[in-house]
């Protein structure tokens, strides 16, 4: 459905056209504006060449995914577009844009009837060789022409522009926007517009343009990291990369290991030597890493591992999405290993989870977790500054260790038995607080100790904390009405296409209500017990075949107790939700719903 | 000095678990006595290790010790020492621990030239588990996992370390404490990775015999030896007939945390002023 407020649209062409620089700067110019935005990028296996597209959703108001069908479809090579076909679902009313030199005959191009009613022929490498002197401009060529057939806001597109190129020569400069101007110009002069989309909003104050990986690599460094350890793997690389070049300007040290099992010691050693330290990888990683996070439970030093979750098992979809490493995060490795696992379910969500996970590690010392994915890591939203602990004041508190006190270290205990389980953690540095760390049982001073007594206690003094850290943190997401008799619960990314299915449901004269959690482990169990009370059908959304957040949430709530339906709503991952996939299934279990009474 | 530390002040509470007649012994004792010569503060003081008899080592030690998981010392290490720079950072280990499963990270260690001090107890076997091969094992001797004979060529850990640019490598032999002290110091006094290969009999699963062995076959290099010609170094390491102690190769260049200091942070220090603020770090965001 058109909607002049909201459009969506989708790039595709060859590795050469400038699908993603297109993308990014219309990206920026509608941020810019203040609007709300959503980009996904793909492309093909190839490193370098190869296909690319760019699905970019422009909204005058908050949008929470990436839209499900393309409004505006613009084609750089329709070859390239036949790649992205089943990623690129096109409205029965789509608009399309398209180089009216394009080698493909219009017969062989798969469009509907209608999909071909708006269908706009503009020479984009003619004129951007003619008014550029370089095809390489046809991308944008290519803005400027959508930005007059829509109504895109072309200041900002212009802005944009320059902003790109602004460690180019002026010349080239001055090219791309005589390519953007020719674009214009040649809408005015050939096209007679004849589809009703306009492009209409309120301008507003800039918003950032920051991808999931970045808002994790700044939370951290918000957070007070030190030190940093990593390999690079798809799809986490970026979060490495960023903080290799920002960490050394605040004297931290970033550093390239042999490979993930490195990694995790490697930042060991740090929080064993009293720093805060991190490291980011993907599946692949953490199945190697898993030892090393157990080290972590048993030493009871605190750190921080980020999980950005691809297509698996083994090496899966390296540059695709999937919730399937959620058992992983909470069981993996031997042994009764304590660990946070924390689910960011957006861009901005990533920067509170990363700081809430140094909180965490830092105050109840111990391995925490955050699971992200591919789907928020590599994708490019449009943020409040404010959320990103700018200048906000009461932004979440930042911990820092606790040393032992000189009543600690007169007979220092580094694994006392406390209330908590918390106990005075030493570091390098502290006379009197030299002490043997170990992955092997101890005792609380540290020995290593073999006896089954030993072990069960110092086995609950590891897992009291759980306790703690369930009554401090309660924070949980609800949307929809509180009484509404269908339920949703989901987490991670999958929030997106569920609230946004939610709000469309509610606003349809249906009563949805859906929670998503931050912190997944330790269960937080009382706002989810809560919310099924009064349920009769709950749908658990996940992109994992087996539908793993529904077998781990079975072992904390007894639904059929309190008469609950559960309804699973699995698929395996490549692709996130669309919003009507959700709503899809909630009108189908509403429908029921309906007919039962 | 007023208040010089010695051995005892290096000995933690523990009592070792080793065997009677194990060579680790003599490796300890000369550790504490390496400690009291360079009088190294036991907090400013880190000493890790993976898994394996050799790696119970740390939990006899008075400072700050740490024994992690099977082949992952290294990497410890290096992270403890980039966080703490200023601390003595000793990593110890076996054959097992460190050229089997943790032989992976040797070179990297090595060719980062990470200031810490690698101290490997090479007893040619595996003990916690009671005698299985280890990677410097003989050809062809039966252990309880190579019945008919081990199968692997023996594995030559100096002529590993001298290969992958280890900034000093000396080998030594738990027989001669005093040698073994001499090599300890040497190292840690070193700036850069430096690597011990300690020759430390297993007489329970290898023989009573083996200080024998080893002995009648030890030669000590010369005083004049020029340890910063690597192809000597090889051609010392290549002699198998012998075991040559001393210091092998040595050669002073840049440690990791130099080149962090010289090359890293004062590069990045220098594009901006002071430290950034998180408002300034969100600049590159806007659009």
């Amino acid at each position: 459905m058109l909607n002049n407020k909201n459009i969506v649209i989708g790039i595709a062409g060859s590795g050469g056209d400038g699908v993603i620089s297109a993308g990014e700067i219309l990206v920026n110019a509608a941020s810019s504006e203040g609007l709300f935005v959503f980009m996904l990028k793909s492309v093909g296996p190839q490193i370098r060449g190869g296909e690319s597209s760019v699905r970019v959703r422009v909204s005058d108001l908050p949008v929470q995914s990436q839209g499900d069908r393309i409004d505006v479809l613009v084609v750089l090579s329709w070859k390239n577009f036949l790649r992205f076909k089943s990623e690129l679902q096109l409205e029965e009313k789509v608009i399309i844009v398209s180089d009216t030199n394009d080698p493909m005959p219009d017969e062989e191009i798969p469009l509907t009837e209608s999909q071909r009613e708006f269908w706009y022929k503009i020479p984009f490498t003619k004129l951007a060789e003619e008014y550029a002197g370089t095809h390489q401009a046809k991308n944008i060529v290519m803005l400027g022409a959508i930005s007059e057939i829509f109504s895109l806001p072309r200041e900002a597109l212009n802005k944009s522009i320059k902003k790109k190129f602004r460690n180019k020569t002026t010349e080239i400069i001055e090219n791309n926007i005589k390519a953007m101007v020719a674009g214009v110009e040649y809408v005015k002069t050939h096209i007679v517009k004849s589809d009703p989309l306009t492009f209409e909003y309120q301008r507003r104050k800039p918003r950032l343009v920051m991808q999931g990986n970045e808002a994790i690599a700044l939370g951290a460094i918000y957070a007070g990291l030190d030190y940093y350890a990593g390999y690079p793997i798809t799809p986490s690389t970026e979060i490495m990369e960023w903080i290799s070049r920002y960490l050394p300007q605040r004297d931290g040290i970033a550093m390239q290991m042999e490979d993930e099992l490195a990694s995790i010691n490697a930042i060991l050693g740090a929080s064993f030597a009293g720093k805060k330290a991190m490291t980011a990888t993907s599946g692949p990683g953490i199945s190697l890493m898993n030892e090393g996070i157990g080290l972590a439970s048993m030493a009871e030093l605190p750190v921080v591992i980020i999980n950005v979750q691809r297509g698996g098992p083994s090496t899966g979809l390296p540059t695709k999405t999937e919730q399937a490493d959620l058992m992983q995060a909470i069981w993996g490795g031997h042994g009764d290993s304590p660990r946070v696992v924390i689910a960011p379910c957006d861009v901005e969500d990533c920067f509170d989870s990363t700081v809430l996970a140094f909180y965490i590690a830092e105050k109840y010392q111990c391995p925490v977790i955050v699971l992200s994915d591919q789907f928020i890591g590599h994708r490019k939203e449009s943020i409040n500054p404010e959320s990103m602990g700018g200048s906000e004041v009461g932004f979440r508190e930042i911990y820092h260790r606790d040393t032992p006190s000189i009543e600690d270290l007169k007979d220092y205990h580094r694994f006392k038995v406390t209330e908590t389980g918390v106990s005075p953690i030493s570091c390098l540095g502290i006379k009197g607080g030299e002490y043997l760390g170990s992955g092997i049982e101890h005792d609380e001073k540290g020995f290593p100790k073999n006896d089954a007594t030993n072990h069960a206690k110092m086995t609950e003094k590891r897992w009291k904390k759980f306790e703690y850290i369930k009554e401090e943190f309660r924070f949980e997401r609800f949307y929809g009405p509180k009484d509404a008799k269908l339920g949703i619960i989901a987490w991670g990314s999958t929030k997106g296409a569920v609230k946004e299915a939610v709000h469309k449901a509610n606003a349809m004269g249906m009563s949805v209500g859906a929670i998503i959690p931050q912190i997944v482990y330790p269960f937080l169990i009382e706002p989810f017990k809560e919310f099924i009370e009064n349920k009769d059908r709950i749908i658990i959304a996940e992109m994992s075949y087996v539908g793993q957040f529904r077998r781990y949430l079975r072992g904390f709530l007894r639904f059929s107790q309190y008469g609950v339906k559960v309804i699973p709503f699995t698929k395996a991952g490549g692709a996130p939700f669309m919003v009507e996939e959700i709503l899809n299934k909630i009108i189908k279990e509403w429908k029921e719903m309906e007919a039962k009474q | 000095m007023s208040c010089a530390l010695n051995v005892k002040d290096y000995k933690s509470n523990l009592k070792p678990i080793w065997c009677p007649g194990c060579g680790d012994f003599g490796v300890l004792a000369s550790l504490y006595k390496a400690f009291e010569e360079l009088q190294l503060q036991p907090e400013n003081t880190a000493v890790c290790s993976g898994i394996g008899c050799s790696s119970r080592l740390p939990g006899y030690i008075n400072a700050y010790t740490f024994n992690g998981i099977h082949g992952r010392v290294l990497p410890f290490a290096t992270g403890v020492k980039m966080a703490s720079p200023e601390s003595t950072v000793i990593a110890v280990g076996g054959d097992g621990d460190g050229f089997s499963i943790g032989a992976g990270h040797i070179g990297h260690a090595a060719r980062k030239n990470i200031d810490i001090t690698y101290i490997v107890m090479d007893n040619n076997i595996y003990g916690l588990t009671k005698g299985q091969a280890s990677p410097t094992t003989p050809l062809g001797e039966r252990t309880k996992t190579t019945y008919y004979g081990n199968m692997g060529m023996t594995f030559n850990p100096v002529r590993m370390l001298i290969a992958y640019k280890s900034s000093f490598v000396a080998r030594t032999f738990a027989g001669n404490p005093k040698h073994v002290q001499e090599m300890i110091v040497k190292a840690i006094q070193h700036p850069g990775f430096s690597f011990v290969e300690i020759l430390s009999p297993c007489v329970t699963f290898r023989g009573k015999d083996q200080f024998k062995i080893i002995r009648d076959k030890v030669i000590y290099l010369d005083e004049d030896h020029d340890f910063e010609d690597e192809l000597k170094a090889f051609d010392i390491a290549n002699n198998e007939e012998n075991f040559a102690l001393g210091v092998i190769y040595k050669k002073v260049r840049p440690t990791y945390t130099e080149i962090v200091k010289e090359h890293v942070t004062k590069k990045a220090r220098a594009t901006v002023n002071g430290t950034p603020k998180i408002d300034q770090l969100l600049e590159q965001f806007q659009p």
